[in-house]
């Protein structure tokens, strides 16, 4: 690297971020050498994409420093961090479909003569760019045409020819597949060759080590290290840094736990999930845990009956998984991940969200009685503590936490036998959650089962008797919750260890 | 730029996919050519309006092609802003208003020229009021332009005085003689001012299509408006534009629409926005946006007069509607045939 007598990249200094109650980004401090692929790595809420949104601009940063090649650097916004040399690739993609390659790269670019779009060097060098990092891609085919790992090079190769001396990347992986992602390193390497800094985030460990120059672990907000990858003793001293203490652990063995399998799951596959086999019983808490896009959502709705996976699931004794119709008839009620989006009408009031899933209960022979409505409204709101003034208020108007209690409210008045529950805490604040986790627990002693799918260790280790631990759409061990377990083991396994056996 | 011969060469391009492609790119050409045919094999002997024999001949092609003005004037605009993802549903008020404004203007001895600019800024306001209510109020297209669909139809009908129904000669005032020439009489091979105009505002914007930042910044908004702010486009801008475009375009289909009546008549427009849709659905154009091109909503408006004027030979008055509907339904079904079969990929 040619980055030794160069000021860095980018360094930040001091850098905090406090949002109401929380520190999410406490007083880090570090330096990214030019041209060097440098990863992030942390537990999720460690900080990471905080501190992402504060380097794009997107949020600002409540104390502290930032500095880009040796000048200070304070976007306030997207545009001043693209003004300042550093892109994002989103998730979600952002090309226009309808537009050539060439097209989608110059867009907002464009030399222009009264409107009158001209030819200009810019063309050529755009081409040029993309040709360097990645040649198979003809500049005038139609976007359209292309595949998802295909459009997020012509992405990159956008950020590179409008300038970017940082590019960063945010689990780019996630939706390609293995040859597409030894492409998309292909790229990358060929991109730093070409004097561009890229920030890498990634929870699989394995992508760190075949890329990264050095690597910045984070912690409950806090700076841990930043250290050459060269001097990092293998994936065991990455995962020590990001886990650190003991895991917090507050599980206690529960007793209603039964042998009684009430679903049995065998050989479900699609196109992310590869032959998974597994078994629920009554009165337990089941926990699948592993990255974004390890297969837990994939899971959760090929129970449900949401998608289509071959494999069988017998529930009861009984098949299902064809339709979701048939998954609440049998007993299964799903809490989505998206919950905004999925499972809560928003623009209905809370005592016309919970009964939704189980219309018939209101009816009187097709007459809508609208005293059981009510006394359910009540019942619910008192027993999982909603907090609200009144139970005619919006689902949009409540927090978060008390919008998933809503959800849940819904699963239990549809009589539920085997909760499915994805992602049941994400932002919800700390008090909602711990009530959440009681709800969860009351569930399951009441001799109902609940499956807990969440890419949050603490929480799996929190409330779920048994874990089910997932890596790239294949169930690859279990773990039984106790005083012993091994975090260390259980974060190999679902960051890309095989055999989980730790070096 | 690359060669557009090389889109069907890439690797990635699947046979299926170039068929596709080949029929999205085409087929309307085909379509034009088979309604035509129909139409001559017809017998029109029974009919007044046309001569006898055959539907290919110099005087009906006249006919068709005059009494068309309005639509292909329109056609163009009307694609862009669909491109871009908006729509505009009060077209055919804007041109039963632009139609009354142009008749009082030429009935109180405004000449042509002057009367003919007057009404084009008219149509401009107009299309700029329903940009406003779109961009700036944020109201949704379909209801922005339902309300100024019944507002500018509401004014033109006030501008007509009691007791009539359409501005014309009488009461002492009389349409001059120039007004009925712009649209009826021929000028070059033929046809009249109004058609000629309808291809030069077609060419142009044609190459504002191809060739200016407008018409693919309307293609970008259309397609990924996310990605288009991203790309620091002012999206609101090229709305507001092409909300403009398509108020001068529709104004200057009611100038054309009311010459060949010889009255200002505040409905004239009536209807007109569903004949755009339908012309720019059989052109090809996603309704969700994106795609689309003039030139063939131009074709596919040809192919809708031919249609209509063939129509009104053979099938009975009580049909025609409901032929058009189903043409209208076999082009949104075709269109979204197309569409599923490339997401499919």
């Amino acid at each position: 690297m040619t980055g030794q007598q160069q000021s860095p990249a980018l360094s930040v200094e001091g850098l905090t971020k406090d949002y109401p109650g929380v520190r999410a980004v406490d007083d880090v401090s570090f330096a990214i050498e030019s041209s060097t692929v440098h990863c992030l790595v942390g537990e999720n809420g460690a900080g990471k994409s905080t501190l992402v949104k504060m380097l794009t601009g997107a949020l600002q940063p409540t104390t502290g420093s930032m500095t880009v090649r040796g000048s200070s650097y304070e976007p306030s916004n997207t545009k001043d961090a693209r003004a300042g040399g550093i892109a994002t690739l989103f998730q979600e993609l952002h090309v226009v479909d309808e537009l050539t390659v060439l097209e989608n790269l110059t867009l907002g670019m464009e030399q222009s003569r009264f409107g009158f779009l001209v030819k200009s060097d810019l063309d050529e060098r755009v081409v040029q760019t993309l040709a360097a990092i990645e040649p198979s891609i003809d500049p005038s085919a139609r976007v359209a045409s292309l595949s998802v790992a295909q459009k997020q090079i012509i992405e990159i190769a956008r950020a590179a020819s409008s300038g970017a001396n940082v590019i960063i990347m945010d689990e780019p992986t996630a939706a390609l597949s293995e040859r597409e992602v030894e492409r998309l390193f292909g790229v990358i390497r060929r991109l730093r060759e070409t004097d561009v800094t890229v920030i890498y985030i990634s929870h699989k460990l394995d992508e760190i080590f075949r890329l990264g120059d050095a690597v910045t672990v984070l912690r409950d907000g806090k700076h841990i290290a930043t250290k050459p990858l060269s001097e990092v003793a293998g994936r065991s001293e990455l995962i020590e840094m990001m886990i650190g203490r003991s895991v917090f652990q507050d599980y206690t063995p529960r007793t209603t736990v039964t042998d009684d399998a009430v679903l049995i799951a065998k050989g479900l596959t699609n196109t992310l999930l590869k032959d998974v086999s597994f078994d629920i019983n009554r009165g337990e808490i089941v926990g699948f845990y592993g990255l974004v896009g390890a297969g837990k959502t994939e899971i959760a709705r090929a129970l449900f009956g949401a998608d289509t996976v071959s494999g069988s699931i017998l529930f009861k004794g009984q098949e299902v998984g064809r339709s979701p119709k048939e998954a609440i008839a049998a007993g299964i009620a799903l809490v989505p991940e998206e919950r905004r989006t999925q499972g809560l009408f928003t623009s209905l009031t809370i005592r016309e969200n919970i009964p939704v899933m189980n219309l018939q209960r209101l009816s009187n022979r097709g007459v809508f009685r609208s005293s059981v409505e009510l006394e359910a409204a009540v019942e619910y709101v008192g027993k999982l503590n909603i907090a609200t003034n009144s139970i005619d208020k919006y689902a949009e108007k409540l927090s978060g936490g008390n919008q998933q209690k809503v959800v849940l409210a819904k699963c239990l008045f549809a009589d539920a036998d085997l909760l499915l529950l994805d992602e049941p805490t994400r932002g919800v604040d700390v008090g909602a959650k711990a009530e959440i986790y009681d709800i969860i627990r009351s569930v399951a002693d009441e001799g109902n089962s609940v499956a807990v799918f969440s890419s949050e260790l603490e929480e799996v280790l929190g409330i779920c008797d048994r874990i089910f631990l997932l890596f790239d759409g294949s169930l690859e061990a279990e773990v039984i919750n106790g005083a012993d377990v091994d975090a260390a083991y259980i974060l190999n396994v679902v960051t890309g260890g095989r055999e989980g056996v730790l070096q | 730029m690359m060669s557009q011969s090389s889109t069907l060469d890439q690797p990635s391009a699947t046979r299926d996919n170039r068929i596709t492609q080949f029929l999205r790119s085409y087929y309307i050409y085909f379509v034009l050519v088979a309604v035509v045919v129909l139409l001559s094999m017809a017998n029109l002997d029974k009919f007044d309006l046309f001569e006898r024999g055959n539907f290919l001949n110099h005087r009906n092609i006249i006919n068709v092609l005059r009494v068309s003005a309005p639509l292909l004037t329109l056609a163009g605009a009307f694609t862009l802003l669909m491109v871009s993802g908006y729509i505009d549903l009060s077209v055919g008020s804007t041109m039963g208003l632009s139609a009354v404004v142009y008749a009082m203007l030429a009935i109180n001895g405004v000449p042509f020229l002057a009367a003919f600019a007057l009404t084009m800024v008219v149509g401009a306001g107009l299309g700029a009021i329903n940009g406003l209510l779109v961009v700036r109020l944020k109201i949704t297209p379909v209801i922005a332009t339902l309300i100024t669909l019944s507002l500018f139809k509401g004014v033109a009908l006030l501008l007509v005085q009691d007791g009539v129904s359409a501005i014309k000669s009488g009461g002492g005032l009389k349409i001059p003689s120039w007004f009925n020439s712009y649209g009826r009489e021929g000028t070059l091979l033929g046809l009249p001012m109004a058609f000629w105009v309808a291809v030069v505002v077609t060419l142009v914007l044609v190459i504002a299509q191809n060739r200016t930042l407008l018409g693919k910044y309307a293609a970008a908004t259309g397609g990924n408006p996310t990605a288009a702010k991203l790309s620091g486009i002012n999206t609101g801008k090229i709305v507001m534009l092409l909300y403009v475009i398509v108020g001068v375009s529709a104004a200057l289909a009611g100038i054309a629409r009311s010459s060949f009546m010889s009255l200002g008549d505040p409905l004239s427009g009536d209807g007109m926005e569903l004949s755009a849709i339908l012309v720019v659905l059989i052109g090809g154009t996603a309704f969700s946006g994106g795609e689309g091109r003039v030139l063939r909503s131009f074709i596919g408006a040809l192919i809708i007069m031919a249609l209509t004027v063939g129509m009104l030979t053979i099938i009975p008055a009580y049909y025609q509607t409901l032929v058009l509907g189903a043409a209208l339904l076999a082009a949104a079904a075709s269109n979204h045939l197309i569409s599923r079969k490339e997401t499919a990929l």
